[in-house]
């Protein structure tokens, strides 16, 4: 593993990216009127965290037992977010 | 060699040090706890109109210096992960001396933060968004202090004769926790000054 970790991007580029990520956010919720840029941002929060996890963490050259810890508990939280889903509308409509 | 380093740099059966399988296990947890909060507070952000009154009180320009704060800390970890492996102990304390700094400028600005909040009577029982704000920021505060201890610990051993050598290793541990820190703060950021 620590051959692959030493393939790809410097750290300092993907450090870059995320700051560039990071103030782009900030511009986008600036410019773009509400609720419209909550979307984007929030996109831009999951590449930003895509990028610590797959580069600074080494979730992509990283097996599947360490994959399914990640990605399990995560489907977990997803499940539960959408499970929820039906009593929110309730509460909209 | 200790029988707690043997423990610690042991391959499990997965092929993975148990030291590193175990903060990975602790992780998953953290991921059940950080995303059931984040969770909720999305679903119950969408009851509504939204909390854009309660959030205007949120400085964008404290709440984006943080983020800047922990991404740079991010980076100085993983230059420490590097060291170890070049077995560079100046450029591993140099780089650990950035992170726990960053660490605790990002623990002073969250604690400004705070005494605003206060002094304007911004408390936890004000509204529903208030009571994630500190419930959200204040969890993942306690989190950056348990990181800025292990941080110091490790570099109060790894500064001793031969300590980077035998002690070296957790700097892995000490990151992959770090670094989940700061992707919690990537998320509560948008939500609770941008949102």
């Amino acid at each position: 593993m620590a051959a692959a970790e030493n393939h790809g991007p410097k750290n300092i580029v993907i450090w870059a990216y995320l700051v560039i990520l990071a103030l782009v956010s900030v511009f986008v919720s600036l410019i773009i009127p509400s609720p419209a840029d909550t979307v984007v941002i929030f996109a831009l929060a999951i590449a930003k965290a895509a990028l610590v996890l797959m580069y600074f963490m080494h979730l992509r050259v990283e097996n599947i037992f360490i994959h399914s810890l990640f990605f399990v508990p995560l489907a977990l939280v997803v499940v539960m977010f959408f499970g929820f889903m039906p009593d929110i509308n309730h509460w909209l409509y | 060699m200790s029988v707690e380093s043997t423990a610690s740099t042991d391959t499990m059966e997965a092929g993975v040090p148990a030291a590193k399988l175990g903060v990975w296990w602790f992780i998953a947890s953290e991921i059940m706890v950080f995303g059931g909060v984040l969770a909720s507070f999305i679903l119950l952000r969408l009851t509504g109109p939204g909390w854009a009154g309660d959030i205007e009180h949120n400085s964008v320009l404290l709440g984006s210096i943080n983020t800047l704060v922990l991404l740079t800390s991010s980076f100085s970890i993983v230059e420490v992960l590097a060291a170890n492996k070049a077995g560079d102990l100046e450029k591993f304390k140099k780089y650990m001396g950035i992170t726990i700094a960053l660490g605790l400028l990002f623990m002073v600005i969250k604690g400004v933060e705070y005494s605003i909040h206060i002094h304007e009577g911004l408390l936890p029982d004000k509204s529903l968004f208030w009571a994630f704000y500190f419930g959200m920021t204040g969890l993942h505060g306690l989190h950056v202090l348990a990181g800025i201890v292990a941080n110091i610990s490790l570099l109060v051993v790894v500064s001793k004769p031969g300590g980077l050598a035998r002690y070296g290793h957790r700097s892995e541990m000490c990151g992959l926790y770090w670094h989940f820190v700061d992707v919690v703060w990537i998320f509560l950021f948008p939500l609770l000054y941008l949102g």
